[in-house]
């Protein structure tokens, strides 16, 4: 790949707008034996939702959300070319109501509970030398289900959901080309089939960065698309708010930096860009990474 | 280097994917809802608040399945509406009733596209809750019973809005149940009215002021609770609680209470003009200036004119309008 051709890579992944919440899946293998562990602390919150046919001001009920969540993530090479890789967040949403506009509409403002466990595969087929640089492709199959009984159809209360209770399947294809130099583009698209009324979604994902031995840096962008569902306060709304449409553009960064041999510090931030009954949430992470 | 150069091509398609799915939708030709143009719009936070624990959020947020449009209209009260009431925040609702904060909001919508072409004054137009609002007109401003509509045809996906200035409330019943509905805390968490209706028992006015067949229809001013107890206060006689009423001399109590009552069919607060008006007692009243929706009404022997707290109650026989002070003959 000539350099021209990968700068054109780059202005394509610069484009207009694009992708999803950070999809678990990455470019990177972990090779036969190795892995590492990532205990994080993610923080966001929003008072404004995106609604259509416009974003609105204040939460319904609950004014503003705050999310807060400690993930325990996991990866280890099966074999040079096959992943496995596991996700656990616990997640609290609080609401700002008052105490008194709680009481007197029979809600809480606060649910919090053990979400959604995420086991993926994650599979390497394909290497090919370009340039001087690597082209490499990435299939990944992955099964999301919720471990607690958190409800979710609460009617408003269910603004703080801690997730939509669907068990989902979920694969993605993945293309990277990462330069000898480090530098690297990525990009994948996938499918997410999901049961319990929740709408399935098309789900995408751009990022470019560095990955260098002293310190690792990136920029993504994502997007979730759901394939039907209705809109809140839409026509054919009911109330249950697993059955909406949520659709979002959101871009983060990610850091990471190795502090002593099998240890690291990972940090970064995102947002959203536009969606449809989704929060408009801009929320910042760290976390503690153990490789081995 | 072909099947390399394929592959590129597939990493670029991927890209191309990623892009293609991540561009932004225009939602600008998606209609909102009347729910969502109530949560979307910042005049709207006490209705938005008032759906929601009402219960109609859901039903506003569909078609109606009683139209063949799909449509309602809803006369749409800002926030500055709801504060006239003193309902200032969504907290400040806790003190009506869920059903008859269920009750009012269903006063505010009718089946189908009510569009302003078709709104003139002396026309009346059912509500969801049953009884019937009528179009007034008052200079240049057209009115729904006593609230002024400020804006006309929003349209929604599912129907039509209207922006009021006043909540419109509705009994569904007489005046004399109306009261009792309020003194048995069936619309207030707390009793309202005990002493009006402990008078009106006393001065055996009860079967004038029920509806029968042929009966005729009122407006009645209706003094608070507080309002009876300033009056004890006044008259040296304590009224504590409504049964101290039948402390004062029947005559005296009937007096009073026929100095609240004007048989003229009863009137909203635009349907109401300044200067003297006859009660059935016979003194006459005097009204003040109509004044950004509401008046002041002063008794012969009042220092003070009442304030209307409650304006524009529609009952099945007449218009109450709650007020503040005790109208003295």
């Amino acid at each position: 790949m000539k350099l021209s051709q990968f700068f054109a890579t780059l202005i394509m992944v610069g484009l207009p707008l694009l992708l999803c919440a950070q999809s678990p899946i990455n470019g990177f293998m972990q090779g036969k034996g190795k892995g590492n562990v990532v205990v994080s602390y993610f923080s966001e919150s929003y008072d404004e939702v995106f609604l259509v046919p416009q974003k609105i001001q204040g939460v319904p009920v609950f004014d503003e959300v705050t999310l807060n969540s400690v993930s325990l993530f996991a990866t280890y090479g099966l074999s040079d070319r096959l992943d496995v890789i596991l996700n656990l967040p616990y997640i609290t949403a609080k609401g700002a109501a008052s105490e008194a506009l709680l009481n007197d509409l029979g809600f809480d403002g606060e649910r919090s509970g053990l979400q959604d466990l995420s086991v993926y595969l994650k599979y390497n087929p394909l290497d090919y030398k370009v340039g001087a640089g690597t082209l490499r492709f990435i299939g990944a199959l992955g099964l999301v289900t919720p471990l607690s009984n958190y409800p979710v159809n609460e009617g408003l209360q269910s603004i703080l959901a801690i997730g939509n209770r669907a068990t989902s399947l979920n694969t993605f294809l993945l293309a990277q080309y990462q330069m000898d130099m480090g530098l690297f583009a990525s990009a994948q698209a996938g499918y997410s089939l999901r049961n319990n009324d929740v709408p399935n979604a098309i789900l995408s994902e751009i990022k470019v960065g560095y990955a260098g031995k002293s310190f690792y840096a990136d920029a993504w962008m994502g997007s979730q698309r759901s394939t039907s569902g209705v809109d809140i306060l839409g026509l054919g709304f009911q109330g249950f708010f697993p059955e909406t449409k949520v659709n979002y553009t959101r871009a983060g960064i990610n850091l990471f930096v190795p502090v002593a041999k099998g240890f690291g510090i990972s940090a970064g931030a995102n947002t959203y860009l536009n969606g449809r009954n989704v929060g408009d949430a801009t929320g910042f992470y760290g976390g503690i990474v153990l490789s081995y | 280097m072909k099947t390399r150069n394929r592959f590129l091509y597939a990493f670029y398609a991927l890209f191309a994917i990623t892009l293609f799915t991540g561009c932004q939708e225009d939602y600008n030709d998606i209609e909102p809802t009347i729910a969502g143009i109530a949560v979307a719009n910042g005049s709207f936070n006490l209705l938005e608040a008032a759906a929601i624990r009402g219960g109609v959020a859901v039903v506003l947020s569909n078609e109606n399945p009683n139209d063949p449009n799909g449509s309602y209209t809803v006369f749409a009260p800002t926030d500055e509406a709801f504060a006239k009431l003193g309902l200032n925040r969504a907290e400040d609702l806790a003190v009506l009733q869920v059903p008859f904060l269920t009750s009012t909001l269903l006063y505010h919508v009718s089946n189908g596209d009510l569009l302003s072409s078709s709104i003139r004054a002396g026309l009346s137009s059912p509500s969801l809750l049953g009884p019937n609002r009528r179009f007034i007109e008052r200079g240049n401003d057209l009115y729904i019973n006593g609230s002024k509509i400020l804006a006309t045809n929003v349209n929604a996906a599912n129907g039509t809005v209207h922006v009021i200035d006043k909540v419109m409330l509705a009994t569904g019943v007489d005046i004399v149940q109306s009261a009792i509905a309020l003194s048995n805390a069936n619309v207030f968490i707390v009793p309202e009215l005990s002493f009006l209706v402990e008078a009106v028992l006393y001065a055996e006015l009860a079967g004038a002021l029920t509806q029968s067949p042929g009966s005729p229809s009122f407006t009645v001013f209706a003094p608070t609770d507080q309002a009876f107890r300033e009056l004890g206060q006044l008259l040296g006689v304590p009224l504590e609680q409504p049964a101290d009423i039948r402390k004062l001399p029947k005559e005296t109590v009937t007096a009073v209470l026929l100095n609240h009552v004007i048989a003229d069919g009863g009137r909203f607060t635009p349907e109401l003009g300044s200067g003297p008006t006859d009660p059935l007692g016979g003194v006459s009243l005097n009204l003040g200036a109509f004044v950004d929706g509401a008046l002041t009404i002063r008794g012969n022997g009042n220092m003070m004119p009442a304030n209307i707290v409650i304006p524009d109650v529609q009952t099945t026989n007449g218009v109450v309008h709650v007020i503040d002070r005790v109208l003295l003959p």
